[in-house]
């Protein structure tokens, strides 16, 4: 039995509120050094560190050029699946017609040559499976999710190719579906983290597709089930597809069954040609998203920083850790139990096969809007100009190094390295010696990649709140320009 | 064979065994001050979990002082006798484990998520947390605000951040389930630290509280370590229970509230319904998930796809040890007028009320239970807090198991039967929260 599956039940539930797993170094006002959790050492702790294992997925290339990858794992009778479909994803659309590629993965379920709707639904239903195809918005990819009892997985997965290849995206069904998308447009224009995301993504990837978050109105009106169907037929492409298996079931009693489920799927001239990459914006800005009833102000900051490839990416790693990762890590720890500004604050960054940017922010309070906007500042300037010290650069590298560890032990983690590994064509041992990698990174690293990174004087900052309280506090910062909740530009 | 996993080892005091296949095993145990233990062998993984349940929740608050269950959540992070201010998470982190608390009305929650080798450092914090906190004026201070924010983030800058609270307090009339978890702002500006110490006296004894412990470990071995942390931390006078009867509703509550955040329209309604683990509340389980769950859901199928008058929808019981509730949700499609879509709901109940549900409906219902048994044996976490809060809930952890039996057994005439008892007019509670329309804005 599943608890706590109704809606209302999880907003019952309150949180201490840990994003992530993380330590916390209790913040005094009268020193700069961060280390200063009360420790008394006095808990038992094995210093043993998890031994780093791990299993290797077994690969193979189908003759339509689909590689597969299979993770075997045998402790339950379950299997789950990923088709990870690159060149199909949102970035690869035409800007005219932006949600193109959510509304195709959308529709899979919503008929076949041999199915109608409610049939595929009665039947995923019957089988206790789920099976889910979306595109996120700056994304390369389409990802189909599939899972299920092992016991029915030759059904639920023949049912889940189905969808995938035999697709007719009926009229009904669409004019239903845009329906509901441009109800659920003007809905998710509530939410604050929305409007935040729209406006940072605008403001840090300019013209690159990545910087499209929504479709709109007129493009769901535009679109047809024949536009569905070409795009479909030149996008789902299996020789630029990963299919991803977890399995209780032994690779290679799947593998040539692979052949034939999927022999339909043929093999095209399509290649994934990216846009030009996104830049770093060269001069800072401040915009400001007005909600005239917000208690809070939600905070960005950000620029374009690397892709994932990039050498840089470990060093990245250990200094967001440090800054903002988690509620060990120095944002947290000043702006939320030092101040009391927040009930969170974190950095993170996006890295995919083109640069994406690295961010902070989070929830404060209107009234001490100015005050995090200080200590943002404050610590990123810090982690600039001094050398993170030596204890806490080795329980950041080491609380890396064991989440990695513990992570292991999730077969769908597993894959998803594996298929990281396969996407970026990283070396056989990549994982194997992200450990290492990780343990490597020095204090110099961490200061030179926090200079490279976050550069104060090129922050593209958004915030949304009440414009008329908090604009005084922002325009310190920046030459501000002011959105309204539709995302249109009203003023500077 | 699949349940060689399971490796359960005979217990000192009472032993429970379930012939399924994929039935969560366990032992049971109590030490001499009152602490219940129950222990959970699975060495498939190299993890354990390890889950403090306390019988405290914000049923057990009295008028003026809400939001003060969850508040003391809070204050638990904030260091004890041999764990500083903050070490407790660095302990966790640098051993690459996860850790959390919550607090609803009828428990609060503690858990950690460790490398096998770990075990003490668990143990340990749970102990020392329970026998030493560190309760000062700084760290409540210091906590008061991080609620606030939470609450501000939560609740009064979401939309709709205030619907449940209103609809729980419209639908009872009993304080400990009327008021909300999260408190008002006045009270918890009122909580002091004398009212802080006392209710850790009272409610973090270890003769209120359940400690759970799924993994990778001997259960002789651990036994044995729990008894060293945790043998010598007194026992209090037991807490008081809170009355938690709530007398019968003789007629529909009809409330709108508007929210400057919304954008559309929300119609949430709740039908008073028996507490947690009883046949009634089996049965409008299974009937919850034949309205709503899947797209093959009858909610779905009809408002959503068909009539086209919802975006979401969700229909079921909420689990609580004392009256519950029975909760249909929907956000409305824009432009629709409330009163049918209100009406197209009630034509599903009342379908449900003539006529029985098919086979095949409950079919989904024994595919989604079978899933449902193999997945909570993926990770060592949902088990540990399962099996705890069913101690304290129902004093039965078993009900891990036995739960999946009971909606097995449900019958197409039982889930007839609780339709019509309980999903009535006059038991009905229906909040309706509309967006207002904004004035002004920004130059």
């Amino acid at each position: 039995m599943k608890r706590y599956r109704l809606i209302a039940i999880l907003i019952f539930v309150m949180c201490a509120g840990f994003g992530s797993t993380g330590a916390m170094f209790a913040q005094e006002d009268h020193s700069a050094d961060t280390s200063k959790v009360e420790r008394k050492n006095r808990a038992p702790v094995s210093k043993d560190l998890l031994k780093v294992t791990l299993p290797k997925a077994t690969e193979a290339t189908l003759s339509n050029g689909l590689t597969v990858l299979i993770m075997e794992n045998r402790r339950l009778p379950l299997i789950s699946i990923q088709y990870n479909i690159s060149g199909a994803g949102p970035i690869f659309e035409p800007a005219n017609t932006p949600g193109l590629a959510g509304i195709t993965a959308q529709m899979l379920r919503e008929g076949t040559k041999t199915k109608s709707s409610v049939q595929i639904a009665e039947q995923i239903d019957q089988l206790g499976a789920s099976i889910a195809a979306a595109a996120g918005f700056g994304s390369a990819v389409t990802a189909i999710n599939a899972s299920g009892l092992s016991d029915s997985f030759e059904q639920w997965f023949a049912l889940t190719n189905d969808l995938l290849l035999n697709p007719t995206f009926p009229v009904d069904e669409l004019n239903r579906l845009k329906q509901r998308m441009k109800a659920q447009l003007r809905q998710q224009r509530a939410n604050p983290n929305f409007l935040s995301t729209e406006t940072f993504s605008k403001a840090v990837y300019g013209s690159h597709p990545a910087s499209v978050v929504a479709a709109t109105n007129e493009s769901i009106d535009s679109i047809t089930p024949d536009m569905l169907a070409k795009w479909h037929d030149e996008r789902y492409a299996p020789q630029n597809a990963i299919l991803g298996i977890t399995s209780d079931v032994k690779a290679a009693d799947i593998v040539p069954k692979l052949e034939k489920w999927l022999a339909a799927w043929k093999k095209t001239d399509l290649k994934e040609v990216l846009p030009p990459n996104p830049k770093p914006a060269v001069a800072k800005r401040v915009l400001l998203v007005d909600r005239p009833d917000s208690v809070q102000t939600t905070v960005t900051l950000g620029n374009i920083a690397i892709d994932r490839r990039d050498p840089d990416y470990i060093a990245l790693s250990v200094m967001n850790h440090i800054l903002g990762g988690g509620p060990a890590a120095r944002l947290f720890l000043n702006l939320r139990e030092e101040k009391g500004y927040t009930y969170g604050v974190y950095s993170s960054f996006t890295a995919l096969k083109y640069p994406g940017p690295w961010r902070a922010g989070g929830d404060v309070r209107t009234e001490v809007t100015a005050g995090a906007m200080t200590e943002f500042y404050k610590e990123f300037q810090r982690i600039r100009d001094e050398k993170v010290p030596a204890s806490e650069l080795e329980e950041a590298k080491r609380a890396i190094v064991a989440s990695f560890a513990l992570s292991l032990e999730r077969p769908t983690e597993l894959l998803g390295y594996a298929i990281t590994r396969k996407i970026y064509g990283f070396p056989a041992d990549y994982w194997d010696t992200y450990p290492t990698k990780i343990m490597a990174i020095t204090a110099d690293d961490v200061q030179r990649v926090a200079r490279k990174y976050i550069n104060p004087d090129n922050l593209q900052i958004v915030a949304v709140g009440d414009v008329s309280k908090i604009r005084p506090v922002m325009e310190k910062y920046g030459p501000v320009e002011i959105y309204n909740a539709e995302g249109k530009k009203i003023g500077n | 064979m699949r349940t060689k996993h399971i490796v359960w080892m005979l217990s000192l005091l009472l032993l429970v065994s379930s012939a399924m296949a994929q039935s969560v095993k366990f032992t049971e145990h109590k030490l001499k001050n009152g602490l219940r233990v129950i222990l959970s062998e699975d060495n498939s993984p190299q993890t354990y979990s390890i889950s403090v349940v306390y019988n405290a929740g914000s049923r057990d608050e009295h008028a003026g002082r809400t939001g003060f269950a969850h508040l003391f959540e809070h204050m638990m992070f904030q260091g004890s006798e041999n764990v500083g201010k903050g070490e407790h998470f660095v302990l966790i982190e640098n051993n690459g484990g996860g850790m959390n608390g919550s607090t609803n009305s009828d428990r609060t929650e503690y858990h950690e998520t460790l490398p096998a080798n770990q075990i003490d450092l668990g143990l340990y914090l749970e102990a020392d947390r329970m026998r030493s906190l560190v309760i000062n004026q700084a760290n409540l201070d210091n906590q008061r605000e991080t609620v606030k924010e939470e609450r501000r983030q939560r609740y009064d800058n979401q939309p709709y951040g205030q619907t449940f609270d209103t609809l729980f307090e419209t639908a009872y009339d009993s304080f400990p389930y009327k008021h909300s978890t999260i408190g008002s702002m006045d009270d918890l500006n009122a909580a002091s630290v004398k009212d802080v110490s006392e209710f850790f006296k009272t409610y973090y004894a270890p003769n209120n509280a359940v400690l759970t412990l799924v993994g990778d470990f001997k259960s002789s071995e651990v036994l044995a370590k729990i008894e060293k942390y945790f043998a010598n931390i007194p026992a209090q006078v037991p807490p008081p229970s809170p009355d938690m009867t709530e007398p019968k509703q003789t007629a529909e509550r009809r409330k709108t509230v508007e929210d400057p955040l919304a954008q559309i329209p929300r119609i949430d309604m709740a039908w008073k319904i028996p507490q947690g683990n009883t046949p009634d509340w089996y049965a409008l389980y299974v009937l919850g998930e034949i309205l709503s769950t899947g797209q093959s859901s009858r909610f779905y199928q009809t408002l959503v796809r068909e009539k086209q008058v919802a975006l979401q929808e969700g229909a079921g019981p909420f689990e609580r040890r004392g009256p519950s509730l029975f909760i249909v949700d929907l956000m409305v499609a824009p432009g629709k007028d409330l009163k049918e879509v209100e009406k197209l709901v009630y034509d599903e109940l009342d379908r449900v009320k003539d006529q029985l549900v098919t086979d095949s409906e409950l079919q989904k219902i024994k595919m989604e239970v079978k899933r449902g048994k193999v997945e909570q044996l993926e990770g060592t976490l949902y088990r540990a807090q399962a099996l705890g809060e069913n101690a304290i809930f129902y004093n039965d952890p078993n009900v891990i198991n036995t739960g999946n039996d009971r909606l097995l057994s449900v019958t197409k005439e039982q889930i007839q039967k609780v339709a019509r008892t309980y999903l009535t007019d006059t038991n009905r509670t229906v909040l309706i929260t509309m967006p207002k329309p904004r004035t002004g804005g920004a130059q």
